[in-house]
């Protein structure tokens, strides 16, 4: 009965104040939103990201000359084959292709479609590519990104590259790559290997690298070693690393922003604390009248907390619920770019929806926290007061 | 003996070159039932004695006992109880929470007192009704005119039934009519029994036949006690 009487009067403070309240809502949902936005783009893009590399071979192997990357020997594969413990070992030919006019450039990959591996992967990738008919004729499959690039510049079904021999080599387009692979694929032409091989002028002998994988975790290292022993100048690239190297990207750019999000909340902490310390405020009236008709400290201070919680949960509750919409129903506008980068060709990407509760909770903590403090260390300073000085 | 009051002692800014001694060894006794009026001009203590009877400041030195307990050296927890439970206090500009109507300010009062829902209401009613401010109960204080808010305050002071009623200054910012109004309420209140003591420089209480001691304050010391 005490409780209800007490929640019937707190209802009715924050909705008759609710002018009182409104600024200090807006600006917590504005910084919550920012916050959320940040954390459930980076978390995305991590998930995406770490889902297309669960796909990719553990290892990929070329070859150096005086530390720089050269193409490697195909008779590689063969001998790579006869290690014990290695699978699915498959050659690639892939490769920057500049279109001059504009700077812009395509990363052509040329893999094996006869590969029983690679072709299972594109058939799910892609449900009704005919293979038959894809590879009866000199085909390629592109990013969303190459795509539109290709139809700006009037390549609306093919295109035509320029081999380092002089010669033009057309391509016809036949299927465009699905939009959730644009975050590595947007950028990407797939293609037959000996296709790609021509683009690059690369021999019948040769490829650029070679992928393989190694079920057994516990045998990585060892394979690297029998490799180093194999091939001297072999240059090996492990999937954990080139995963590291991905999620140090994002981190860096979601810490970026959560260094701007601690300056906003600072400022914001100090400006509440401002606001309820004035020594003509309304709440310092306020406090004194309460205590003066018989509300204890303890009282005042369980008014205070409960309704700036409320405030806090509704501005949270509000922030998140934007930054969902914001990120996973209308993919981030403005911000997406800042993350990805456009630098090349244009990207769109569809953000898969990831919500990590342990962060959200983090979030609510770190900003109920100060915000609770920077009103009831101020509101409890008055209520120590005697009510006569605080209603003055 | 309801109030009583020994060797009480004021001084703000103690200690500090701005020191200054508000009350000087006040000593007083009120009886139950008692309306006492505490008269003087501003700045000669009259407030400052009720906030110590109203458990609103402590006194430098002295003693405050009310009803046998000793309310000057109270603790938060049991001077906010002993606000809450024993005194109502009337004061000079209101002190109402301006956003709120005038039944939810007269309502602030029971927030912590336990009862339950149906009994708070018919209290809320009945204070209203005393102080004859029932009819604006769902109105908002800032709607409200000076007369209407002191009637608001007073039914505040009223609804936890307090056995002592305090009044600072009440007809200070009243027109004629809503003074003589209020007296018509407290004439109630005092045939009801409540101890009542009003600080107040306004003549119109002098000359009331039901008051009981009229208190003369200079200075921050008793000059004059009329029976």
């Amino acid at each position: 009965m005490k409780n209800s009487l007490f929640l019937h009067f707190l209802t009715l403070l924050l909705f008759k104040q609710k002018s009182k309240h409104i600024g200090a809502v807006l600006i917590s949902v504005i910084i919550i939103f920012l916050l959320s936005t940040v954390l459930f783009i980076s978390s995305s893009l991590q998930h995406s990201i770490l889902c297309t590399l669960k796909k990719q071979a553990d290892f990929t192997v070329s070859r150096i000359e005086a530390g720089k990357a050269v193409n490697t020997p195909a008779e590689w594969v063969e001998k790579i084959m006869e290690i014990n413990g290695v699978s699915k070992v498959a050659p690639r030919v892939y490769g920057r292709y500049f279109f001059a006019p504009r700077g812009n450039a395509f990363l052509v990959v040329g893999i094996d479609f006869f590969d029983e591996q690679n072709n299972q992967e594109m058939q799910l990738l892609l449900k009704n590519l005919n293979l038959k008919t894809f590879l009866s004729q000199d085909s390629m499959l592109v990013g969303e990104g190459v795509k539109n690039f290709l139809k700006a510049h009037y390549f609306t079904d093919d295109f035509t590259f320029k081999t380092p021999k002089g010669s033009f080599k057309k391509v016809k387009i036949a299927k465009v790559l699905p939009k959730q692979s644009n975050l590595i694929a947007n950028d990407m032409i797939i293609l037959p290997i000996d296709v790609a091989r021509e683009i690059f002028g690369i021999g019948e002998d040769e490829v650029t690298d070679i992928t393989f994988n190694v079920p057994n975790d516990a045998e990585w290292d060892n394979i690297i070693t029998k490799l180093h022993l194999m091939f001297y100048d072999v240059r090996v690239i492990e999937k954990r690393e080139v995963k590291k190297a991905y999620e140090n990207l994002y981190n860096y750019k979601g810490g970026l922003f959560l260094i701007l999000y601690l300056v906003t909340i600072v400022t914001f902490i100090l400006i509440l604390y401002q606001r309820y310390s004035m020594v003509y405020s309304t709440e310092r009236k306020e406090i004194g009248i309460l205590r003066a008709i018989g509300w204890s400290i303890r009282d005042i201070l369980k008014l205070k907390f409960y309704e700036n919680l409320t405030i806090v949960m509704v501005s949270f509750i509000l922030g998140v619920v934007l930054a969902y919409g914001y990120v996973f129903i209308l993919n981030a506008p403005l911000l997406s770019q800042i993350f990805l980068g456009n630098a090349n060709l244009s990207n769109s990407v569809t953000f898969v929806p990831v919500v990590k509760f342990g962060l959200l909770g983090s979030i609510f903590f770190f900003y109920a926290v100060p915000f609770l403090a920077a009103v009831l260390i101020p509101a409890w300073k008055i209520a120590v007061t005697p009510p006569k000085e605080a209603m003055l | 003996m309801m109030i009583d009051i020994q060797e009480v002692n004021k001084i703000y800014n103690e200690g500090t070159p701005q020191a200054f001694k508000a009350l000087k060894k006040i000593n007083l006794t009120v009886q139950k039932g008692e309306l006492i009026i505490l008269n003087g001009v501003s700045g000669s203590g009259k407030s400052t004695l009720l906030s110590l009877i109203a458990g609103l400041d402590k006194p430098s030195s002295g003693k405050i006992t009310v009803d046998g307990e000793l309310i000057s050296k109270l603790p938060d927890l049991h001077a906010s109880a002993y606000r809450a439970k024993t005194v109502g206090v009337i004061f000079q500009h209101f002190n109402l929470l301006e956003s709120l109507s005038v039944e939810e300010n007269v309502m602030a009062v029971l927030i912590h007192s336990g009862l339950d829902m149906p009994t708070v209401k018919s209290m809320i009613e009945k204070s209203m009704k005393q102080a004859s401010i029932a009819h604006k109960a769902t109105q908002n204080i800032s709607l409200l005119s000076g007369g209407e808010k002191q009637r608001c305050a007073i039914a505040r002071a009223l609804v936890h039934e307090p056995k002592i009623i305090l009044c600072d200054e009440p007809t200070a910012n009243l027109d004629k009519a809503n003074a003589l109004k209020f007296i018509e309420i407290l004439k109630t209140l005092h045939q009801m029994g409540k101890t009542i003591i009003i600080a107040t420089h306004d003549p119109l209480f002098e000359s009331l036949d039901f008051v009981d001691k009229i208190i003369h304050l200079e200075d921050g010391m008793i000059r004059e006690n009329t029976e």
